[in-house]
């Protein structure tokens, strides 16, 4: 049988503050000669949208580029636009594409995005997400952090964050950004960018891409790792903390754990990414929430690594890691360990 | 010009699914194979892919796929005239067998022959069955797994049929001495000898495609089991425990209302299953649907369907040129070198390619993979139309073009 996960097309969603560069990082990946077989979903041909340079042919609601990408606008809801992606794509009606990019508004709340490729079951056998790449502009990341609920959320559920504008910032407010980043999102490598231009390989290739298993694509996936098993934002509103079990836990523990934590603090269980050692299982299962709803699990073929203890990262707004952890003890009567 | 293509840009365009191009050979310009495939694993460890035309002047072509990212033609044979294509053949060890049909009746080399092919480059016949007749056209296609037996689909010198379209049947032909063939049973539909008590078949009201049998499959497992598909007749299951005496067990006749052509009934033994493949004949979409259907075996004498493989749109693939449907699968051989799977289906779809199907639900088939090849250079449909597959024991993917493209290798991925 093929490998559950590497059919799927990968999609990365470029969410970002106002003004944050999303179009500039986008059209700079565009343009490299490995990136010709993309589909972007995107929310309007504004006068931001697309470089007129690369646009071939257009529609109302979809460009062919130049060098072999589609663009599409997104119409109706983003399910349906991927649903259809997929059929025009099956069918032969538009480019074999083999990517997806998904340009989220400034204001978006990423959460949704990710989650319709969580529900939807068509999605789901077809699409994985494969990152979250939040852009946060040096010059006003810092106000728009303080100020608004939605940077602070699309920070805190990105796989990888990219600062933009550092040259117009200057360091030290670059830098005072950089730390507030990380307190929000410690498992998020952080970049700077200039006028878009950033490694391909920093921002593809994050999510598990095979059922194999391997160390570096686990490591890579579930971001930095964090010594502390938590930290402390300055707000405390914002946290990030991990668990590890030693011991192999059921699944109806676990499953029964995130139920609850779904159903009382949903909305405040940002995401939740980890490999779970389930009792009667070869490889591990890996898990991954983001609020109050959860991918299905896939098992992998094997562990990475002699380590075969249970890893849960949590990123959550005002839940302690003593909250989880007690509720797990209380569900299981099993302890964390650090 | 709009981002969506149309029919003439998408049948240019290669598309893809879990499937990448490893090689791709034009077969030293005669690109265009039938449906008989096969893979020989050499005394020498070499892997030789063989091929049978599609039509003249080319009869058959080896090809060493030993390194599969440079498949290179070792040997290609001539037909002795126009007249005659080769289409199918098998092998078992160091013996091939080939088919030879003829576009008339009457005319020769009409049945088959058997081929040393201990030395690839260089066949040699052992022996010529031949199988023409006043009525009778030769033999369409072989099936020869078990290095005894040879199922084929053949006419006879003694064989009239009661209408011009039903000249072939199944003759059961002993190959253990292969210098000296003999036929130790045969089986025909009811009523399509002249002779027969039964009255003639009716015809497809539509698409008359005859009553003769296409593919034959007989399985090591199952040798008192003949599955035959017999184009309008539909699916058969023989009993040929006495191969001198075969018997109907059970008779899944299902056209009309559908367009007929069944082609292939292969068993998935361990799952009292069916896959029951049509032939797409005809150009354009006009004989759709021609489907591959999986059908529930378990009480063998009353075969139910229950699913059909899910393809994409006739209204997209028919406009590109040429046939659109089912045809060949990988049909689970025996032997070293083959893919064997009762839940991952291959199949052919002529200009839809060659196509993966994950059926461990036969109640929901799932397509898993496809390749479609761009239209080959000159071809006449302005399609691809891919025709026949072969899958190696390590899933690696050999399928061909019927008219100019030839031979192409695709991994399935990972």
């Amino acid at each position: 049988m093929l490998d559950a996960l590497s059919g799927k097309f990968p999609v990365s969603v470029v969410t970002g503050f106002l003004g944050s560069g999303k179009t500039t990082l986008i059209n700079k990946l565009l343009k490299r000669p490995d990136m010709n077989r993309v589909a972007v979903i995107i929310n309007e041909f504004g006068e931001q949208a697309i470089d007129n340079d690369l646009v071939e042919v257009s529609s109302e609601q979809m460009m062919l580029l130049n060098n072999g990408c589609l663009c599409c606008v997104l119409r109706g809801d983003l399910q349906e636009t991927l649903r259809d992606l997929y059929v025009k794509r099956r069918n032969g009606d538009i480019i074999d594409f083999t990517r997806v990019i998904i340009e989220t508004t400034g204001l978006a709340d990423p959460a949704p995005v990710m989650q319709t490729l969580m529900t939807d079951e068509m999605l789901q056998e077809n699409y994985r997400l494969d990152c979250v790449v939040t852009l946060a502009d040096a010059v006003n990341g810092l106000e728009q952090l303080e100020t608004m609920e939605e940077p602070v959320k699309q920070a805190a559920l990105a796989d990888r964050i990219v600062i933009t504008k550092s040259d117009l910032a200057g360091e030290e407010v670059t830098a005072k950004l950089e730390a507030r980043l990380r307190e929000l999102n410690p498992q998020a490598p952080i970049r700077r960018a200039l006028n878009g231009e950033i490694e391909l390989a920093f921002l593809v290739d994050v999510g598990l891409r095979n059922m194999k298993g391997k160390l570096e694509d686990i490591e890579r996936w579930m971001g930095e790792p964090d010594e502390h098993g938590h930290r402390h934002s300055h707000d405390s509103k914002v946290k990030s903390f991990s668990l590890r079990y030693t011991e192999p836990l059921s699944w109806a523990l676990f499953s029964q754990t995130m139920e609850v934590l779904s159903a009382l603090r949903g909305s405040d269980m940002l995401r939740v990414k980890g490999l779970v050692n389930v009792i009667g299982h070869k490889g591990p299962m890996v898990v991954q929430g983001v609020q109050h709803l959860f991918h299905p699990p896939v098992e992998l073929e094997g562990w990475p690594s002699a380590d075969h203890s249970t890893r849960i990262v949590f990123i959550t707004r005002n839940i302690p890691r003593e909250t989880v952890a007690n509720l797990f003890a209380a569900i299981g009567a099993v302890t964390a360990t650090v | 010009m709009k981002p969506t293509m149309s029919p003439q840009s998408q049948a240019a365009q290669t598309i893809s699914r879990n499937m990448k191009l490893v090689s791709h050979n034009e077969l030293a310009g005669f690109g265009g194979v039938g449906e008989g495939i096969n893979m020989q694993v050499t005394k020498d460890g070499r892997r030789i892919l063989w091929l049978a035309h599609e039509s003249a002047p080319k009869n058959f072509t080896g090809v060493d796929v030993t390194d599969v990212r440079n498949p290179k033609v070792i040997v290609q044979t001539d037909l002795p005239h126009e007249r005659v294509r080769s289409n199918s053949l098998d092998v078992v060890g160091d013996i091939m067998v080939v088919a030879y049909q003829t576009k008339k009746v009457g005319d020769k080399p009409a049945g088959m022959d058997i081929f040393d092919i201990s030395t690839p480059e260089t066949p040699k016949l052992i022996s010529h069955f031949d199988a023409s007749g006043p009525h009778s056209r030769g033999a369409h296609c072989v099936w020869f797994v078990d290095g005894d037996y040879v199922h084929l689909t053949s006419g006879s010198d003694d064989f009239e049929p009661t209408h011009p379209n039903d000249f072939q049947f199944y003759r059961i032909i002993d190959v253990r001495n292969p210098s000296k063939p003999v036929e130790v049973g045969r089986w025909h539909y009811p009523g399509t000898h002249k002779g027969d008590k039964e009255a003639p078949p009716p015809r497809h009201p539509k698409f008359d495609g005859g009553y003769r049998p296409h593919n034959i499959n007989v399985f090591p497992e199952r040798p008192d089991r003949a599955y035959v598909a017999y184009l309008d007749g539909g699916a058969l299951i023989l009993d040929i425990s006495d191969k001198a005496n075969p018997k109907v067990i059970t008779n899944w006749k299902y056209s009309p209302p559908y367009n007929g052509f069944c082609h292939t009934v292969m068993p998935l033994m361990s799952r009292d299953l069916l896959l029951v493949t049509d032939e797409c004949t005809k150009d354009d979409g006009l004989d759709w649907p021609k489907l591959g259907w999986i059908v529930n075996a378990a009480a063998e004498t009353n075969l139910v369907p229950m699913s059909t493989l899910p393809l994409p749109p006739v209204e997209t693939f028919s406009k590109r040129g040429g046939r659109y449907g089912a045809h060949n699968i990988h049909e689970n051989l025996p032997g070293p070198a083959s893919f064997r799977s009762d839940n991952l289906i291959v199949g052919t779809f002529f200009n839809g390619g060659v196509r993966a199907f994950d059926i461990s639900n036969a109640y929901q088939p799932q397509e898993v993979a496809y390749f479609v090849p761009g239209a080959p250079k000159m071809s006449p449909k302005g399609a691809v139309q891919i025709n026949d597959v072969w899958v190696d024991e390590n899933g690696l993917v050999y399928t061909v073009d019927r008219f100019g493209g030839g031979l192409y290798v695709i991994e399935m991925t990972p």
